[in-house]
């Protein structure tokens, strides 16, 4: 028997986590308001699950499993209502992005909560700098073998994810010039970065059990990987995503990345390969500082590629698999959102330019993100 | 021999000594509680003000006052800036229960106030109208207690909001119930009407314009901190000077400049005030001044009735507030502590006394008895139960000093 146990579940399913920021609204910047708001959440009947994060500004909303985008996004409108009501009732405001523009991270406080006392006793100032928003998205695997083997195809890949999903060109008041600057603060951890190129669950298995017995890791949480398996699950999670800005994005993304497993699975277009990772943390950064105006390197046809052009190219590759007739519509529209290269930190900047307020910036985000 | 270059002795002292001195004995009294007591500085302020001034040692005496006041209504200005632009009306609309509970919390801490005064023997006006300057929290120890703790949260946010209305509703009933003494000492009928009005009218104008005048300023300095900051002063010393000359309310005039500059910005022109290093020597000078205006001589004539009148008032806060927290979305421990931070009373308070003396001189001395009898005492434990309470609902900041 494996020491690790991958609990198979059905092929293609979906869920959804997505780290919400708590604003005040007056002046938009982060305040914790996530206790008082979970605890009146905790009498108020919602569909999916609302949990504290790291710090107390931070709320993380996660949906049931979902097959498809229609049910998801249903999920998910029903969840931010939720949160909206009780929100208002405490004068919150509530806002996706992947960064707070200009929150101050010393200015954050640790949840009250063993696991989280505990991040922040081991990581120091690296836990309240982890005061970021991230959108993290399971998709159902039936066995081990296939969520290795999913996750080695999908990591050609990432660089898709991050620039569609980028919303975090500003952090600490500062433009960073980057599309995503949350994955910087993601990669500050030791245990950041990707899965090692290992051909078969069993060897994952074995690789996770040496790494305990050297105590690196006590559980899967303790790897902070771009791509993870969750086997109690049953699924790999995507982790590289932004919050975006809208919930109806959110859900597109989902989309994608389940039309995309699926074709990656059942199509075979190319076998996994090591030379992914060569080129994996060059891409990232590439992705993360130009999004969609990102030039990628193909490490399949050795080749540099317009981010932008591979996306459409793949959206296209992939629509057959779409879920239903709204995700396909969902897939269509992140194809617009590619060519037109105007993501969530295009529009953020655009909005800046505007108003030249950073709070004017944010009170706009939450706007998008609690009346859609 | 001609020495008359020599200066008198003792020299008499200028405002600008005074001032120092002000801040020198607040300084030293204020580290003192916090180092000797473990009491908030403000505490010590207002003691080294009550010691100075001229009902107990009387180093200060009212001239050198008036020549500080100066500072104080800068200081006072700001602070009730501030408080109006936190001011948040859409809020009250979309939580009923919080309306509620601040119509509960006014009425109750005024009913109490007054029915325990009149039975120990006040007469019923006098009562009322030292019940109706009870109603207010004092808005320069909320904001400078939550500015010093960097404290920001849900709870805070209600404490400042209640305060915001409280005052309101204390300025508006302290006019009115000011009409009837008018009648008493001398005719006519339509002042009892006709001053409230022009008061509230007249004052919400005045900072209506005033806001008006202020975004412009700001869009036309843009997005600097420091000039906005000169803008600021300078627009709510107007605020104070104009309200001064056509006797309007300087606490109304002033939030509604707070209130209504926040939502006339549009174009979100106007930055957040931060109280800087030099805002704080401002504060120093207003809880000095505010202590100076107390004498221990009174509190002791008055310690029972100004214990009773700390203590209704306190059960009025409290069970204005606590029946409505958890329909309003707190937890009802929560709510204890919010009833906590409403207990203050401070500058604004003594403000009201002194206009009441200033027109009515012996009715404002009973008056003055009762309610700075209280202001003292609020003024040494509130201060200290405000910050306890904002650390209990962990509101605080991580790196804000205990004290």
């Amino acid at each position: 028997m494996t020491p690790l146990p991958f609990k198979a579940s059905e092929l293609y399913t979906l869920g959804m986590e997505l780290e919400l920021q708590v604003l005040n609204s007056r002046d938009y910047n982060l305040t914790g308001g996530a206790v008082d708001l979970l605890a009146l959440l905790e009498k108020s009947p919602h569909p999916g699950d609302i949990k504290p994060e790291i710090t107390e500004a931070m709320i993380e909303i996660s949906t049931s499993i979902q097959c498809g985008y229609a049910g998801l996004l249903t999920e998910l409108t029903g969840i931010r209502d939720a949160m909206v009501r009780e929100a208002e009732r405490l004068n919150l405001s509530i806002a996706g992005g992947g960064t707070h523009p200009f929150q101050k991270w010393q200015d954050q406080r640790i949840f009250a909560a063993p696991r989280f006392k505990h991040i922040h006793d081991l990581y120091g100032y690296l836990a309240k700098q982890f005061t970021v928003f991230g959108q993290h998205v399971h998709i159902g695997c039936d066995s081990g073998d296939a969520a290795v083997r999913l996750i080695h195809l999908f990591s050609r890949y990432i660089p898709h994810f991050i620039a569609l999903s980028a919303s975090s060109p500003f952090f600490q008041g500062v433009e960073t010039a980057f599309a995503s600057s949350r994955l910087n603060s993601v990669s500050a951890f030791p245990l950041a970065g990707h899965m090692p190129f290992l051909p078969h669950w069993d060897a994952f298995a074995e690789y996770f059990e040496h790494m305990r017995r050297l105590q690196v890791v006590e559980s899967m949480k303790d790897f902070y990987w771009d791509i993870r398996p969750k086997p109690e699950y049953g699924t790999i999670e995507v982790r590289v995503c932004d919050t975006p800005l809208a919930l109806e994005r959110a859900a597109a993304l989902a989309e994608y990345a389940r039309a995309l497993a699926r074709y990656l699975s059942e199509d075979k277009p190319v076998e996994p390969s090591a030379d992914v990772y060569l080129v994996y943390g060059y891409n990232r950064f590439l992705a993360c500082r130009f999004g969609l105006e990102a030039e990628v390197i193909d490490p399949y046809e050795r080749r540099k590629r317009l981010l932008s052009e591979e996306i459409g190219y793949t959206l296209g590759l992939v629509s057959r698999y779409a879920s239903d007739e709204a995700g396909a519509a969902a897939l269509l529209h992140l194809r617009d959102v590619a060519s037109q290269r105007r993501g969530d930190s295009v529009l953020l900047r655009e909005r800046l330019a505007q108003s030249k307020s950073l709070s004017d910036v944010v009170r706009w985000a939450a706007e998008v993100w609690m009346r859609g | 021999m001609d020495l008359s270059f020599l200066p008198r002795f003792p020299p008499p002292l200028g405002d600008v000594s005074v001032i120092a001195l002000i801040l020198l004995a607040g300084l030293g009294t204020g580290e003192l509680f916090r180092r000797v007591l473990l009491l908030p500085r403000i505490s010590g302020y207002v003691l080294a003000g009550v010691l100075l001034g001229p009902g107990t040692f009387g180093v200060l005496d009212r001239g050198m006052l008036e020549g500080a006041h100066l500072v104080l209504d800068i200081a006072l200005g700001l602070i009730l800036f501030e408080l109006g632009s936190r001011l948040d009306w859409q809020w009250f609309r979309r939580n009923r229960w919080l309306l509620a509970s601040s119509v509960a919390e006014i009425s109750l801490s005024f009913t109490f106030v007054w029915v325990v005064l009149a039975l120990l023997r006040i007469p019923w006006l006098q009562a009322a109208i030292a019940a109706a300057i009870g109603v207010a929290t004092g808005a320069s120890v909320l904001l400078v207690v939550m500015h010093d703790q960097r404290a920001d949260g849900p709870l805070t946010d209600r404490a400042v909001n209640l305060t915001a209305l409280n005052n309101v509703f204390s300025v508006v009933a302290v006019t009115m119930l000011l009409a009837p003494l008018h009648l008493e000492y001398r005719p006519g009928v339509t002042i009892l009407l006709i001053q409230p009005i022009y008061l509230l009218l007249g004052s919400t104008l005045l900072g209506y314009l005033a806001s008006v005048a202020l975004v412009l300023l700001a869009r036309w300095l843009g997005k600097r901190e420091e000039l906005q900051f000169i803008a600021l002063v300078a627009m709510v010393l107007l605020t104070v000077g104009v309200a001064k000359a056509l006797q309007l309310s300087m606490l109304i005039s002033l939030l509604a400049l707070g209130v209504m500059a926040r939502n006339r910005d549009r174009g979100r022109d106007l930055l957040p005030v931060e109280f800087g290093p030099t805002a704080q020597v401002l504060f120093v000078v207003l809880f000095v001044i505010t202590g100076a205006a107390v004498t221990l001589g009174e509190l002791a004539a008055g310690a029972g009735i100004a214990v009773a009148y700390v203590f209704a008032r306190l059960a009025g806060k409290l069970l204005g507030v606590v029946p409505f927290s958890g329909r309003s979305g707190l937890p009802a421990r929560k709510g204890v502590l919010l009833g906590l931070t409403l207990m203050p009373m401070s500058a604004t308070a003594v403000a009201m006394v002194e206009a009441t003396a200033r027109y009515y001189p012996q009715f404002g001395e009973r008056l003055a008895a009762v309610v700075l009898g209280a202001v003292l005492i609020l003024e040494l434990t509130a201060p200290l139960a405000t910050q306890l309470a904002l650390r209990a609902a962990g509101e605080t900041h991580p790196d804000a000093r205990w004290r």
